[in-house]
C-alpha cells in the first residue's frame, strides 16, 4: 500500500494545481482587459468628451467692417496665467493638447465689446450671414489679417503658432482682420449618449408592459395546456437567437412600422423596437423569478378578503415582486448599453450629433464599432467609451445583486 | 341590521369584478402570445428574405443555391457569393474556442465549488460574473488591441507572418474568453447540485478528495456541464462585432492556418454594410438563415451526444 501512495499524492497535487491555474488564468484575462482598457482610455475621460460633438464644424467668419480695427481692451482679471491675451483685439488664446495628441490653439475668452464679438459666418450653407458666437473652446485654425502697410499675413494653427505667438502677432502687426478660419471641437460622444438614452427609454417603454404582462400571465394565470407550453417554448427559444439575427429581423419586420411614421433610413426608433424584442425574455424571466418568491399565502389572503384576481395582482403580487422586476429593468438597461450587432443593422453606423427618434444615430457601443472599423481605428476613443460602458454595466450588476438579496431577505 | 348587510353585498359589484378579471386575463394572454410568437415571426421573415435570391424571378439576378452553399469564393465587388468555406471557418473557430475554453472552464468551476478556500470562493464567482457582463464590443476592442499583438508575438516566434495579428487564432482566443463565463457558471451550478452522499461514498471507499472531485463529482455533473458547453457554442457561433474586429475578412478559403486571416458567417454579415437594397444586402439574410441552421444543427447533434454520454437527466 505504501508504495502506491506517493504517485497518488503527486497526481492529486498535479490535478489540484491545474484547477488553480485555470482559475488564475481567468483572473489574469480579466485584469489584463481592465488594465488595457483603462490605461488607453483614461486620459480622454473628462467633461469635454461627454459634452462635445463628434464631428468638428469648420467655419470661416468675417468681422463687422465698422468695428474691424484694433482698440484697447484690458485683460480680464479672472483669466488664468496660461491665457495669452491680445490687448488690441480683446481676445485670449490657450494651448491645448487634443484627444489625438495634436497641439491646438483655442479661444479662451472674448471681451464683450471686442471686434471679434461681431463675427459673421461667411462659409456657404444655411448659416451664411448669421452671427457666430466666439465661445471658448473654438479652434483657431487661421487668422488672416493685413498690417498697417496693407500687406496680408496670417497666423494661427496653420502657421504652427502657439497661443502666445498668435496673441503677440495680432497685437504687433494686425491692423485689420480679413477673415478667420475656426473649427468647433470634435471627438466627443454627446450625440451617442443622447441616442443611448433614447434607446433605453423607448425600448423599456415597449418591452416592460408586454414583458411583465406575459410573465404575470405565464406564472399566475396560465393553465397547463399546449398553447401555454408553446408560448413558453417560444420565449425560451428567443434567448438563444444571436443578436445579429435580431438585427436582420428588425430591418425586415419592423422597418415598415417606422417607415409608416416617416423614417427614410435606419433609425433610432427601429433600434429601440428591435431592442424591445431582445429584452422580452430577460424581463419575462426576471419577473417570473420574482413572482415565484412571493409567498402563496399573500395571494390567498388577498383573495379570501374578497379582492378579485386583478386587484390581487396589481395591489399585492406585483408590488411584492418589485425588487425582482427592478433588477430585470437594470439588466435590460445593461443589455441595451452593451448591444452592438443588432443595432448596427437597425440604426446604422453614422455618428449623429443631432440624434432624433426617426434619424440615424449610434449608441455608445455602436460608436465604438464606428471608430474601430474605419481605416484608422481610434483605440483611445474606443477605450474611453469602453470605460464608460464598463463602469455603467458594473454599477448596474452590483445593484442587481443587492436588489435580489433584498427580495430574498424580505420573504424569509 | 338587515339593511346594513344589504348595503354591503352588491351582486353587481361582484359581476363587475369578474368582468374586469376576464378582460385583464385576455389582455395579459395577448401580451404573452405576442412574446411567444416573436420567434415565429423572426424565423418566418428571415426564411422568406433568405431564400429570395435563389428563387426564379428575383429582382437583382438570381444566385444558384448550389454555388452559394458549396462556393469557396466571396467577392461582393464581383457579385460572387460562395458561402461554403465560411461555414467551415465558422465551425473551426467556434469548436476551436470550445476546445480551448471547455477544460479551463470546468477546472475553474471545480476550483470555485470544491477546492477554493472560503474567502476566495465569492471572489472567483465575481470574476466570472464580471467576465460575463462585459459587452462584446468591449471584448472586441480588447482583442484588437491585446490579442492581436499576442498573436503577432507568437507568429514572430514561430517565424510565420500574420496580417497585423488579425487571424484565426485571434478569433479562437477571443471566442474562448467570451464563452468561458457561460460554461463556467453552468458548470458551477451543475457541480453544486451533485449529491453529497455520492462524494461521501467515494471517500469512504478510500478515494482521495481530489480523486473524488475528478472521478465522481465531474462524472455526475457531466450532463449540466455539457449543457453549458452547448450554450457556449451557441454564443461562439452568434458572436458578431467582436469577431468582425479581428477576423480579417478573407475572400476565399477555408482557412486552416492558425495565423492566416479568416471570415465567419457573422463577420460576413457585418462587412461592408452600406446599402439597404440589392443583392448584396439580401444575401446577408441568406447568410443569417444559414447561421441559424448551423446553430440549430450543432445544437441538435450536441444534444444527441449529450444524451449518449449523459446520465439520463
Amino acid at each position: 500500500m505504501k508504495t502506491n501512495r506517493m504517485p497518488r499524492v503527486i497526481s492529486d497535487r498535479f490535478l489540484q494545481l491545474l484547477t488553480v491555474l485555470s482559475a488564475a488564468l481567468a483572473v489574469v484575462v480579466l485584469t489584463s482587459l481592465f488594465v488595457y482598457i483603462f490605461s488607453h482610455g483614461l486620459s480622454l475621460i473628462n467633461a469635454d468628451l461627454l459634452r462635445s460633438d463628434y464631428w468638428s464644424l469648420s467655419k470661416i467668419v468675417a468681422l463687422d467692417e465698422t468695428r474691424n480695427q484694433p482698440g484697447s481692451y484690458p485683460r480680464p482679471e479672472n483669466l488664468g496665467a496660461e491665457v495669452a491675451w491680445s490687448e488690441k483685439w480683446g481676445v485670449g488664446f490657450v494651448d491645448h493638447l487634443s484627444h489625438e495628441k495634436k497641439q491646438l490653439v483655442l479661444i479662451e475668452a472674448v471681451a464683450e465689446n471686442s471686434p471679434l464679438a461681431s463675427a459673421v459666418d461667411t462659409s456657404s450653407g444655411a448659416n451664411q450671414g448669421k452671427p457666430v458666437a466666439m465661445s471658448a473652446g473654438l479652434q483657431v485654425e487661421k487668422i488672416d489679417f493685413t498690417d498697417a502697410s496693407g500687406t496680408a499675413d496670417f497666423t494661427g494653427m496653420l502657421a504652427s503658432a502657439r497661443a502666445a505667438e498668435v496673441a503677440e502677432t495680432l497685437d504687433q502687426s494686425a491692423a485689420k482682420l480679413t477673415s478667420m478660419f475656426i473649427k468647433t471641437p470634435g471627438g466627443g460622444i454627446r450625440g451617442s449618449l443622447v441616442s443611448t438614452a433614447y434607446l433605453i427609454l423607448v425600448s423599456l417603454l415597449i418591452a416592460l408592459p408586454i414583458g411583465i404582462a406575459s410573465a404575470v400571465y405565464l406564472s399566475e394565470m396560465a393553465k397547463k395546456n399546449k398553447v401555454n407550453a408553446a408560448i413558453r417554448t417560444g420565449i425560451e427559444t428567443l434567448t438563444g437567437v444571436p443578436s445579429i439575427v435580431y438585427g436582420l429581423m428588425g430591418v425586415s419586420v419592423l422597418f415598415p412600422i417606422t417607415a409608416a411614421m416617416g423614417a427614410k433610413t435606419t433609425n433610432i426608433l427601429l433600434g429601440a423596437l428591435t431592442m424591445a424584442i431582445i429584452l422580452l425574455p430577460t424581463i419575462i424571466r426576471s419577473t417570473e423569478e420574482a413572482l415565484r418568491v412571493v409567498p402563496q399565502g399573500l395571494r390567498d389572503a388577498s383573495l379570501s378578503l374578497g379582492a378579485s384576481q386583478t386587484q390581487t395582482i396589481f395591489k399585492i403580487t406585483l408590488p411584492c415582486a418589485m425588487p425582482g422586476i427592478l433588477s430585470g429593468i437594470l439588466l435590460s438597461i445593461g443589455r441595451v448599453v452593451g448591444e452592438s450587432a443588432a443595432l448596427i443593422y437597425t440604426m446604422g453606423t453614422f455618428i449623429n450629433d443631432q440624434p432624433g427618434l426617426l434619424k440615424q444615430g449610434t449608441s455608445l457601443a455602436v460608436h465604438i464599432w464606428s471608430v474601430m472599423s474605419g481605416e484608422q481605428p481610434n483605440f483611445e476613443l474606443a477605450c474611453a467609451i469602453s470605460i464608460i460602458i464598463l463602469i455603467f454595466v458594473l454599477i448596474l450588476n452590483l445593484t442587481v445583486k443587492l436588489l435580489s438579496r433584498r427580495l430574498q431577505k424580505s420573504f424569509r | 341590521m338587515e339593511s346594513n348587510l344589504k348595503a354591503r353585498i352588491r351582486p353587481g359589484q361582484a359581476r363587475r369584478k369578474q368582468r374586469t378579471d376576464r378582460t385583464v386575463r385576455a389582455v395579459f394572454f395577448l401580451a404573452a402570445l405576442i412574446s411567444g410568437s416573436c420567434i415565429v415571426l423572426i424565423t418566418l421573415f428571415i426564411l422568406m428574405k433568405g431564400i429570395q435570391p435563389f428563387l426564379p424571378g428575383y429582382a437583382y439576378g438570381s444566385v444558384s443555391l448550389k454555388d452559394f452553399l458549396l462556393g469557396t469564393l466571396w467577392r461582393q465587388d464581383q457579385g460572387v457569393y460562395g458561402v461554403g468555406f465560411i461555414v467551415i471557418n465558422t465551425l473551426i473557430s467556434a469548436f476551436g474556442a470550445l476546445l480551448l475554453a471547455f477544460p479551463i472552464a470546468v477546472l475553474t468551476a471545480l476550483f470555485i465549488v470544491k477546492i477554493a478556500p472560503k474567502p476566495v470562493k465569492p471572489l472567483m464567482k465575481t470574476v466570472v460574473e464580471l467576465l460575463a457582463s462585459i459587452p462584446s464590443v468591449v471584448y472586441g476592442v480588447f482583442a484588437a488591441g491585446v490579442i492581436t499583438s499576442l498573436v503577432k508575438g507568437l507568429a514572430s516566434l514561430a517565424g510565420v507572418s500574420t496580417a497585423g495579428g488579425s487571424s484565426l487564432l485571434a478569433v479562437i482566443l477571443l471566442l474562448a474568453i467570451m464563452i468561458f463565463p457561460t460554461i463556467t457558471s453552468l458548470a458551477v451550478t451543475a457541480i453544486e447540485a451533485v449529491d453529497p452522499d455520492l462524494e461521501l461514498g467515494s471517500l469512504a471507499l478510500g478515494a482521495s478528495a481530489t480523486q473524488t472531485h475528478f472521478k465522481v463529482v465531474l462524472a455526475s455533473a457531466k450532463s449540466g456541464i455539457f449543457a453549458g458547453a452547448i450554450l457556449g457554442l451557441g454564443r461562439a457561433f452568434g458572436e458578431a462585432t467582436a469577431v468582425a474586429m479581428v477576423a480579417g475578412n478573407k475572400l476565399f478559403g477555408p482557412t486552416f492556418n492558425l495565423f492566416d486571416i479568416t471570415r465567419t458567417l457573422t463577420s460576413t454579415m457585418l462587412a461592408g454594410l452600406k446599402e439597404t437594397t440589392g443583392l448584396d444586402y439580401d444575401i446577408r439574410f441568406s447568410v443569417g438563415l444559414l447561421l441559424m441552421v448551423v446553430i440549430l444543427l450543432s445544437n441538435l447533434s450536441l444534444n444527441w451526444v449529450k444524451k449518449k454520454v449523459g446520465n439520463g437527466q
